[in-house]
């Protein structure tokens, strides 16, 4: 559904110097899969989906969605910001149908498809506060409904639930969880917790830093419906997953560590 | 209005001390130059029968009227360009500098000479005075809306018109109408400056002729009621701020919360 050939990207910051954040990544996305994205931080992860999004324009390469190359942001995919992205000024139903009124949806319809989407993100009652009345995972809940509610065929996710405490995470991993199974969006979610992504992928890139590319895809293999009962068991597979992506992100910071002190490696 | 409300009382104090002093003073000098303020109280009911009053508040109002929509019309258009344009930065940042530094008053000769001594000048004035606070302002209230909120929009296919629509004027009302509060107070400044120093006509001509009267009650008069003027556009400025940016007060509190991208 999403192929990803020899993107490169390399930015300039103010000083002219370049950062290159992607150097010829390839990543292949099935359609109605949760691919987790993880990588340390700074690897190319948030440049990565953004090039996806169509927001940020790549040097080199070419990202297909179902064999046409994306030009810029399209109606097919549809984003979830890390810092939510709410509109401060509107209500929660005008957040959620934010996208719609761009799209040019009658006003009665967007605000009927909005009240509803924010009923199943567990809002009723909200929809006229402002996102500033709002907890961190309220907000993050608008912000899903808002993306749902343009119907993409790809969900994009970057660290969506980065800023909520742990608890509150736990509770929109597994919301989200339920949603996937039962609409089966394509999505690509990207983390920078183990943990997180083996729960929610079918699979898990793994990104590498210097150059940024995916460096291993690993197949999750646990059972589905994940979402009831608090998630899966997190011994077994789980544990040995996690422990996995631990060890290979540890050897990449390590070898991070001995290329900047200049140690032989 | 709570907060307005519960700040009444103190304000009725300063004022009744401020009153009380100046009446005290005011007995303790004596003198025709220096009415006390019971006097010009009076006096203010007085002035406030005047058919000269109303002439003079007409035409100095409307230099100010005028003068003050052409700095809205052309100040917040520019001051949002600014913001969003960088480059347009380079080409501007002299001008609103020399603006915000220059003593205006200094440029009142200036403007008589290219436009004479009429209702053009003194509107000219008020528009040189007041437009500088509604750019800057403007232009600051466009910056701090936050990127990332841009970039939303794009991302469900929001084109330029619709990023400023949508997001980049509803994001720097707060700023704008603080803008329009601090240029109103500058172009009430504006109005009485020229015709106090130029262009003798309106109320600050009624103060220069009362002057050369030595009429001392109705001169007094004559300030408190453009300071009742001031004080009322102000308080309607405020008003409409409160009214129109209702939300950037719950978000002030929260938006810090909400985490920022690492
Ligand atoms: N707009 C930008 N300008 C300059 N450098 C950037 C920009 N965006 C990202 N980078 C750099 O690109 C690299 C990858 O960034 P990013 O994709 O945000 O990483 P991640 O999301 O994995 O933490 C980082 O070194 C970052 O500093
Ligand atoms: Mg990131």
């Amino acid at each position: 559904m999403i192929e990803i050939h020899g993107l490169s990207k390399t930015f300039t910051d103010r000083r002219g110097d370049t950062v290159t954040a992607l150097d010829d990544a390839r990543l292949d996305v099935a359609e109605n899969e949760f691919l987790t994205l993880l990588g340390p931080s700074g690897c190319g992860k948030t440049t990565l989906l953004k090039c996806i999004a169509g927001l940020v324009p790549y040097d080199s390469g070419t990202i297909e969605i179902d064999g046409r190359p994306i030009q810029g942001p399209g109606p097919d995919r549809a984003m979830v910001f890390q810092n939510f992205a709410l509109l401060p000024w509107a209500s929660v139903v005008d957040n959620v149908a934010f996208g719609l009124r761009l799209r040019g949806v009658a006003r009665a319809e967007r605000e009927e498809r909005a009240r509803e989407l924010v009923a199943t993100m567990g809002l009723a009652g909200f929809e006229k506060k402002l996102p500033g009345e709002l907890s961190g995972g309220m907000q993050q809940r608008v912000g899903i409904a808002r993306a749902l509610a343009v119907q993409p065929q790809v969900l994009l996710m970057d660290e969506p639930f980065g800023a909520v405490d742990e608890q509150t995470r736990r509770l929109l991993q597994e919301e989200l969880l339920a949603l996937w199974e039962e609409q089966r969006p394509t999505v690509v979610f990207v983390t920078h917790s183990m943990e997180e992504a083996v729960l929610l992928g079918d699979r898990v890139a793994l990104m590498s830093a210097r150059p940024g590319r995916v460096a291993e895809l690993v197949p999750v293999d646990l059972p589905r419906p994940r979402a009831r009962g608090g998630g899966p068991d997190r011994s077994g597979v789980y544990a040995e997953l996690t422990a996995y992506l631990w060890d290979r992100l540890r050897e990449m910071h390590e070898e991070h560590r001995t290329v900047r002190t200049g140690a032989p490696a | 209005m709570t907060r307005l409300n519960a700040r009444l009382p103190y304000q009725i104090l300063t004022f009744a001390l401020f009153a009380a002093a100046w009446e005290l003073y005011a007995r303790a000098r004596g003198g025709l130059l220096l009415p006390g303020f019971f006097e010009t109280l009076r006096a203010t009911g007085a002035l406030l029968a005047e058919p000269e009053l109303w002439r003079a508040l007409y035409v100095s109002n409307q230099a100010l009227v005028l003068g003050f929509a052409i700095a809205l019309a052309l100040g917040i258009p520019l001051g949002i360009l600014l913001g969003r344009f960088r480059t347009l930065e380079r080409y501007a940042d002299v001008w609103l500098n020399i603006l915000l530094v220059t003593p205006m008053a200094a440029i009142i000769p200036l403007l008589v000479m290219w436009t004479g001594i009429g209702l053009t000048s003194r509107t000219a004035l008020v528009t040189v005075f007041s437009i500088v606070m509604v750019i800057v302002n403007s232009r600051a209230g466009v910056r701090q809306v936050d990127p990332s909120l841009i970039e939303m929009a794009r991302s469900f296919g929001a084109r330029e018109r619709e990023i400023f629509t949508r997001v980049l004027l509803p994001g720097a009302l707060p700023a704008v109408m603080t803008g329009v509060r601090l240029g109103l107070g500058r172009a009430v400044t504006g109005m009485v400056i020229v015709e106090l120093l130029m262009i003798s006509d309106g109320v600050g001509g009624l103060i220069l002729e009362y002057r050369g009267l030595l009429k001392a009650p109705p001169l007094y008069a004559t300030i408190v009621i453009i300071l009742a003027e001031a004080l009322l556009l102000i308080s309607a400025a405020r008003w409409c701020e409160r009214r129109l940016t209702h939300w950037s007060r719950t978000t002030a509190t929260r938006a810090n919360l909400a985490g920022s991208p690492k």
